[in-house]
């Protein structure tokens, strides 16, 4: 565990598909200020998008008919980055331990969960009441 | 963000779809209609993707559903030009083992024969 404070970034963007390319700019400018190499930013990059992706297939619309955001939080610790993407849709059936798709079933979706699992070394779901967090984390390499 | 897509060839039996820019949520939309209009002919597809810097979960559910209904009519939808941060999509997803995946648009038509003829 490092002494040193992690430096933490927040950006709330509107659950809506032409601002995940923003989230992804913006996630892979903030991974970069760690010592990562180019393809393990680019796997951070895509695995955010994912997340970010899913949540706003999901996302339920809002009664009182305010735009739904996502809320990303990158944590920029000594070891590790762990990326945190929220959103308000609460109580969805999300498997916890999916089963990777078989690509001889050709199904059309589900491919963004198998591709976090991936592309990141540990991600975790929390589901409460004030909505839906993916954590993800991304350890330097030694 | 520009994103073009656009049939850059066609004829009786190939039809060449060039995709120039990012496939995600936003922009995936328009790679599916794109493919519908080629569903019914001609018989191969074939998806230029050496201008594609980027394709996410939402890109490979539509090319999948665009295989899926190529095959059901006898027909094919073959890939050409992956980069390498595209390739590894289709590696990781084990679909590069589903789709036919060709170095070129040249080879995906098999105007290659020997070199690049079979998938990769």
């Amino acid at each position: 565990m490092s002494t040193v404070a992690a430096s933490r970034v927040e950006l709330l963007i509107p659950a809506r598909p032409e601002f995940v390319a923003v989230a992804r700019m913006a996630v892979k400018a903030v991974a970069s200020r760690m010592p990562f190499g180019i393809d393990d930013l680019e796997d951070i990059t895509l695995a955010a998008a994912e997340a970010c992706t899913n949540a706003i297939e999901h996302v339920p619309v809002d009664p009182r008919g305010t735009e739904p955001d996502i809320r990303i939080r990158l944590s920029l610790e000594a070891d590790q980055l762990v990326v945190e993407v929220q959103d308000r849709g609460v109580g969805r059936d999300i498997d916890m331990e999916p089963v990777p798709p078989d690509p001889e079933d050709l199904p059309e979706s589900g491919w963004g969960l198998l591709l976090i699992q991936a592309l990141m070394d540990d991600l975790h779901w929390d589901i409460n009441s004030e909505g839906t967090t993916v954590r993800m984390t991304k350890r330097l390499a030694r | 963000m520009e994103f073009r897509i656009e049939v850059t060839e066609k004829g009786p039996d190939v039809a060449v779809l060039a995709v120039d820019g990012e496939i995600d949520l936003a922009t995936a939309p328009r790679l599916k209609e794109a493919l519908l209009a080629l569903a019914e002919e001609p018989k191969t597809v074939i998806v230029d993707l050496s201008k594609t810097q980027y394709l996410d979960s939402t890109a490979l559910g539509v090319l999948v559903g665009g295989l899926k209904r190529k095959r059901e009519r006898g027909g094919e939808l073959r890939l050409a030009g992956l980069t390498e941060r595209v390739r590894r999509v289709f590696d990781i997803t084990r679909l590069s083992t589903v789709f036919e995946i060709y170095p070129s648009v040249e080879e995906a038509k098999g105007e290659k024969k020997g070199e690049g003829g079979a998938p990769l």
